[in-house]
């Protein structure tokens, strides 16, 4: 057989290496005993859905003084420059574009199976070597995944190399930035129950990303391990305009578990949210729903894009901009509200688990809501305006 | 309190005192400066001692092993708060040397056969309670730049080149077990590699 240009043999301690793999599959054996989750299908198809991906993404609420947040990397340069005012919308719309892809989704996709692959048998080679060769072809430019990399065992077995061993050649010859051939210990149990109660998600959730493939078993137990988590300590917020949050919240409605998620939502007055998580609930479970409520949201509540608050001007001479400014919300948003606050309601008297916080938080705001409603109307009055 | 007062800490009393909770620290100056400035206290010590090591030798001694979670207190410490107030632990100290520029890197080691062996130790060697250990956090912290996130150079903390190894290898532990948080490498997905795939396996 030939394998494109370079091939290049190795007798790997290959023998000693899976020993080591060994180690740390049995670490994660004993860490998923704790509330592990597994997505019982494939996730993978209605994760790339492109109306969940609409309402992950909406659901993010990207900041870009989040997601260009100051970074401790080696290349930290800053340009100045002169600009005119045209250039500097562009600038912006350019950097609004980059921070779409900044939060670019993890994609969810099931875990993946090694399975045994013979390619051929051949007893006369038996005891020729007392360790494994592994075979790689390293031809420049061929993707990580599409690479051939075979095992010759020592019984003269000639096979394709289970998913472990291609991963640590492949980043022998081609390094991931970051990736640690050796798995860091922070992953272990004990070191990441250390992080979790450090409340360091985003850290180890960005590690994750860079270290697993995203359908490796061990991906999905840490990544699950840190939803689980965060859903019982409550602090969204810190996932909020990252790109783990559409993944997290992905991960809730599929389980059932939303509550907690949103009851967060409906405290912090991000209605259309709760709207659409409750939606992406109705849809990852297989469940009928009215459709339409999101074209009422769209037409009434503007996408916030972020390039918009950046470039508006403060000073407005209208007065509705006016008034909006002052209370924080228009009367599309007012109208807005209403319909998401029907759909959750209907949501939470029928399939939430915890009703009775969930109906007080409701409550709360829909009272804060109707003082808003009446200053609102008041102060049209009071300017004229009807 | 000029920088030179800085060069290092009387040592036996501040170690009782810090376990003690007691919060005061003393400094005194060089070495060498040391036996020409006579507190009473120091006189005495010579007077009685016979073969014991004087109160000068003691202070020079590094034989003792400070466990790393007493460093780990006394960073968040009182004393330590009085010694450096709000500087970091190597902000105030000088290199010594001739000339007008220094030597391009810092000495070897300041400690040989267990004893301070110079009169300006580095900001790590100076502190015996400045522990290098990858659960040392907060010391270590000290030393990572803000802007780049790497260890800063010993050409501008002054840290001598055996504490420099050290302290490289302990953050490069700390990151390993998690107890430093970096800036993790940006990695782009590209979708069609996990999904595509599926969809045309299926057909
Ligand atoms: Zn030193």
């Amino acid at each position: 057989m030939s394998f494109g240009s370079n091939l290049r043999m190795f007798a790997n301690k290959a023998s000693l290496c899976c020993n080591v793999n060994k180690v740390t599959l049995e670490l994660f054996s004993r860490c998923s005993t704790v509330a592990f989750l597994q997505y019982d299908k494939d996730p993978g198809p209605s994760f790339s859905n492109p109306d969940v991906q609409k309402l992950l993404k909406s659901m993010t609420r990207v900041q870009l003084e989040k997601v260009y947040k100051k970074r401790s990397v080696s290349d930290n340069t800053v340009e100045y420059k002169f600009m005119t005012s045209e250039q500097l919308e562009k600038q912006f719309r350019k950097a609004a574009e980059r921070a779409e892809k900044l939060i670019q989704m993890p994609p969810i996709v099931k875990v993946k199976e090694d399975s045994q692959k013979v390619i051929s048998r051949d007893p006369a080679l038996t005891n020729f070597s007392n360790t494994k060769f592994v075979i790689a072809d390293i031809t420049y430019g061929v993707n990580s995944s599409d690479r051939k990399i075979l095992v010759r065992q020592t019984d003269g077995t000639l096979e394709y190399a289970p998913l472990s061993i291609r991963k640590r050649i492949n980043q022998i010859y081609f390094p991931h930035p970051g990736r640690k051939i050796r798995l860091p210990r922070m992953f272990e149990p004990e070191h990441l129950n250390r992080c979790l109660a450090n409340f360091q998600y985003e850290f180890i959730l960005d590690r994750a990303c860079v270290q697993f493939d995203p359908y490796e078993k061990e991906y999905h137990e840490i990544t699950t391990k840190v939803y689980n988590h965060i859903n019982e300590s409550k602090r969204f917020d810190d996932l909020r305009s990252t790109r783990h949050f559409g993944p997290m919240a992905f991960y809730f409605a599929w389980h059932q578990i939303i509550d907690d998620l949103l009851y967060d939502m409906i405290k912090q007055d991000y209605l259309k949210n709760g709207a659409e998580l409750v939606a992406l609930y109705y849809q990852l479970n297989g469940i009928d729903y009215d459709k339409s409520i999101h074209e009422k949201l769209e037409t009434l509540v503007q996408p916030q894009s972020t390039i918009q608050s950046v470039l508006k001007p403060k000073a407005s001479d209208d007065m509705h901009e006016e008034i909006k400014n002052a209370i924080g919300k228009s009367a599309e948003d007012f109208t807005a509200d209403d319909i998401s606050f029907e759909f959750i309601e209907t949501f939470v008297k029928t399939k939430a688990l915890k009703k009775v916080q969930l109906e007080l938080a409701l409550q709360a705001l829909r009272e804060t809501n109707d003082e808003k409603k009446k200053l609102y109307h008041g102060l049209k009055k009071a300017h004229g305006i009807s | 309190m000029s920088v030179i007062n800085f060069a290092f800490l009387a040592r036996p009393n501040i170690f009782r005192n810090f376990l003690k909770g007691n919060t005061s620290r003393i400094f005194s100056l060089n070495t060498t400066n040391y036996s020409t400035e006579e507190p009473p206290e120091v006189q005495e010590a010579p007077e009685t001692v016979t073969r014991e090591p004087s109160e000068k030798e003691k202070a020079r001694d590094r034989t003792k092993v400070i466990p790393v979670e007493t460093s780990i207190r006394y960073l968040k410490s009182a004393a330590y708060k009085e010694t450096y107030g709000e500087y970091l632990v190597w902000e105030q100290y000088r290199r010594n040397h001739k000339g007008m520029f220094p030597p391009r890197k810092t000495r070897k080691t300041c400690i040989r056969k267990g004893m301070l062996s110079t009169g300006n130790p580095c900001p790590v060697c100076r502190d015996e309670y400045l522990v290098l250990d990858y659960r040392n956090v907060d010391l270590l912290k000290q030393f990572i730049s803000p802007q780049s996130g790497e260890v800063i150079s010993y050409s501008k903390t002054g840290v001598c080149q055996k504490r420099h190894q050290e302290l490289l290898i302990s953050v490069e532990r700390a990151r390993d077990f998690g107890y430093l948080t970096f800036d993790v490498p940006f990695r782009e997905y590209d979708y069609s590699e996990y999904y595509n795939e599926k969809n045309e396996s299926k057909k």
